[in-house]
């Protein structure tokens, strides 16, 4: 299992540079989006709960390190600010939120991303419809990222530091009292668990880890818009994090690059010449829907538990 | 004042299209415990669909019968994935009509294109206490209204709306008593799917439809239907006319921009202060 951790690792190190540049972006966009995937796998495999806004505290940490860099601030510590300020609004929107359960609590979280792009869409602060721009690039100690290289490093760094809290936060003390939390939550409370505060931990927790993305999302695009973050965003990270298995660390990683891999075949099938100019977004569409149907009905655990129990139980014994 | 009455005529039309969003959600909802969220892409459909007939050359009438036809079977086949495999949970099921949701996106696109389209309902304005009103306004609330009692009369009256909320208050007594579950559970989401087609083709002539309004449609449904605790049609009605005129009369104040988020704030200060006011554990069992 270590073994197999490292040599991940040491590819992921390896895939930048020899991937041709103009495939960089979409390694730098899987890496962000892996990182948003964990927290959405945290929420919806420990918390037991559906957000359909995880997009929303990407936006905000995008913004946050965004406005921040283009007042002047150094952009480090815009980049440090994002999932601070993506938790804090978490914590401020959470503590009403999640006393909802199941549906009711998958509404509100869309509904809060909707007032947010409502809000960012005819705020002047934030460049309104138009978008936030002239974000400069990241820079740290002197030393300035330029080429899109040192952001798939950037984006591989942020991802490695989430995983590890997140296998962390696992393991720990408070993970066990999640986990009982999301299969009995009466008998939890009763085992002296403090269901409602732990949730809000994790919903804050997951939100730093979209807030940490969207700040090196924010300083790789260089321009932010409301149109970057829409509700598909979401739905996307939940189908991400649904095929790849909730709850378990590797799974949003696995959930993520299918999907994304997936999604980029078809579109680079779509453009090809001949093909009609809704191609693309009707396969990608078609995917996203398909895909999360099926794994639903048929793999309800995810790819990585699914794959697990058969490499440990031999066909035919079970 | 005579502005007033313009708005509250307005809103009572865009809020029984929303309120026939909600009953469909009740509908489903009261039978299997499912949140249907392509409630939304049903009405896009058959709105969408009964533009094509029109333009074909189908009379009025025709093409918005097929029109929510189309709905219902769309519905039928949504209920048929969600919970036709025994031992889909409800909250398995929301997310597997979340997918159908974006697969009918890619339905829609495929087929319609990606611009919004309309079709002329019925036209012309009166004059109703000084106030110019569209007329369409008035048929959408005229056929809601009754559309509504028979829904309660369905449900109240009839055997097979009996056995439908029989379902719904305990599906295994309902069993003991030979009512099939799972039909009753995929009759609902067709009519269910009628309700939403419904909803599609009487608002489409007053507002354009694209493939993606359908996440305004579902929200505004079911803060509509959340009134009820998605259970009541009754009150989905009431929230569904509410909302709609509320959202008019603050559009019509200035307030243009901000009519979503009426529709938004309402349904999160109504679904916080229902938790509230129920324990967990009670909310678990229910």
């Amino acid at each position: 299992m270590r073994a197999a951790w490292i040599a991940a690792g040491l590819l992921a190190l390896a895939v930048p540079v020899l991937l041709p540049e103009r495939h960089l972006a979409v390694y730098v966009l899987l890496a962000l989006t892996a990182t948003v995937t964990v927290g959405v796998s945290m929420l919806m495999g420990y918390a037991g709960q559906v957000s359909l806004g995880q997009a929303s505290f990407y936006a905000i940490g995008a913004y946050a390190a965004g406005l921040l860099a283009t007042h002047g601030l150094p952009p480090l510590l815009g980049l440090l600010a994002a999932p601070l300020v993506a938790a804090a609004a978490a914590l401020l929107v959470g503590a009403p939120l999640l006393r909802l359960r199941g549906h009711h609590l998958a509404f509100a979280t869309l509904a809060v991303q909707l007032i947010l792009l409502g809000l960012l869409s005819r705020g002047e602060w934030a460049g309104g419809a138009i978008g936030l721009q002239g974000i400069p690039r990241f820079s740290a100690g002197g030393v300035q990222l330029r080429d899109d290289l040192g952001y798939a490093y950037l984006a591989l760094a942020v991802l490695a530091v989430v995983m590890l809290v997140y296998r962390n936060v696992v393991v720990s003390r408070v993970g066990r009292a999640l986990r009982a939390a999301a299969t009995g939550e009466a008998a939890a409370a009763a085992c002296g668990v403090p269901v409602g505060r732990y949730r809000l931990a994790v919903f804050a927790l997951s939100a730093a880890f979209a807030g940490l993305a969207g700040g090196v999302y924010a300083f790789y695009l260089g321009y932010l818009s409301p149109g970057s973050f829409p509700v598909l965003l979401s739905i996307e990270f939940v189908v991400m994090a649904a095929v790849g298995g909730l709850g378990t660390v590797a799974g949003p990683l696995v959930g993520a690059g299918v999907i994304t891999v997936l999604v980029q075949a078809l579109t680079l099938l779509g453009t090809q010449p001949g093909m009609p100019g809704y191609a693309p977004a009707v396969l990608s569409y078609a995917v996203y829907g398909l895909v999360l149907v099926v794994a639903v009905l048929y793999l309800p655990r995810g790819i990585v538990p699914s794959v697990h129990s058969a490499l440990r139980i031999p066909r035919g014994k079970s | 004042m005579t502005g007033l009455v313009g708005y509250l005529v307005t809103g009572l039309g865009i809020g029984a299209g929303f309120a026939l969003v909600g009953s469909g959600l009740v509908v489903i909802y009261r039978v299997t415990r499912v949140v249907n969220f392509a409630q939304g892409a049903l009405a896009v459909l058959a709105a969408m669909l009964t533009a094509s007939l029109l333009s074909a050359g189908l009379p009025h009438g025709v093409a918005e019968t097929l029109g929510v036809l189309a709905g219902a079977a769309a519905g039928l086949l949504v209920g048929v994935v969600a919970i036709g495999r025994p031992g889909t949970a409800p909250g398995a099921s929301l997310i597997v009509t979340l997918g159908l949701g974006l697969l009918a996106y890619a339905v829609e696109i495929l087929v319609w294109g990606d611009q919004p389209r309309s079709f002329p309902g019925l036209g012309g304005a009166v004059e109703l206490a000084g106030a110019r009103v569209q007329v369409h306004y008035l048929l959408i609330v005229a056929v809601t209204v009754p559309v509504f009692g028979c829904l309660a009369l369905f449900f109240a009256r009839t055997d097979l709306g009996k056995a439908l909320s029989a379902c719904a208050s305990n599906p295994y007594a309902a069993r003991v008593v030979g009512i099939d579950v799972r039909r009753m559970g995929l009759l609902s989401f067709a009519l269910g799917g009628a309700l939403g087609g419904l909803a599609g083709v009487l608002t489409t002539p007053v507002q354009q439809v694209t493939f993606d309004s359908d996440v305004a449609l579902i929200v505004n449904g079911f803060a509509a239907a959340v009134l009820g605790g998605l259970t009541r049609p009754g009150v989905a009605l009431a929230g569904g006319l509410l909302l709609g005129v509320a959202q008019t009369v603050v559009a019509g104040y200035g307030g243009g921009a901000y009519r979503l988020e009426v529709a938004l704030v309402v349904l999160l200060a109504v679904m916080i202060a229902h938790a509230v006011r129920t324990p967990p554990a009670q909310e678990a069992a229910a």
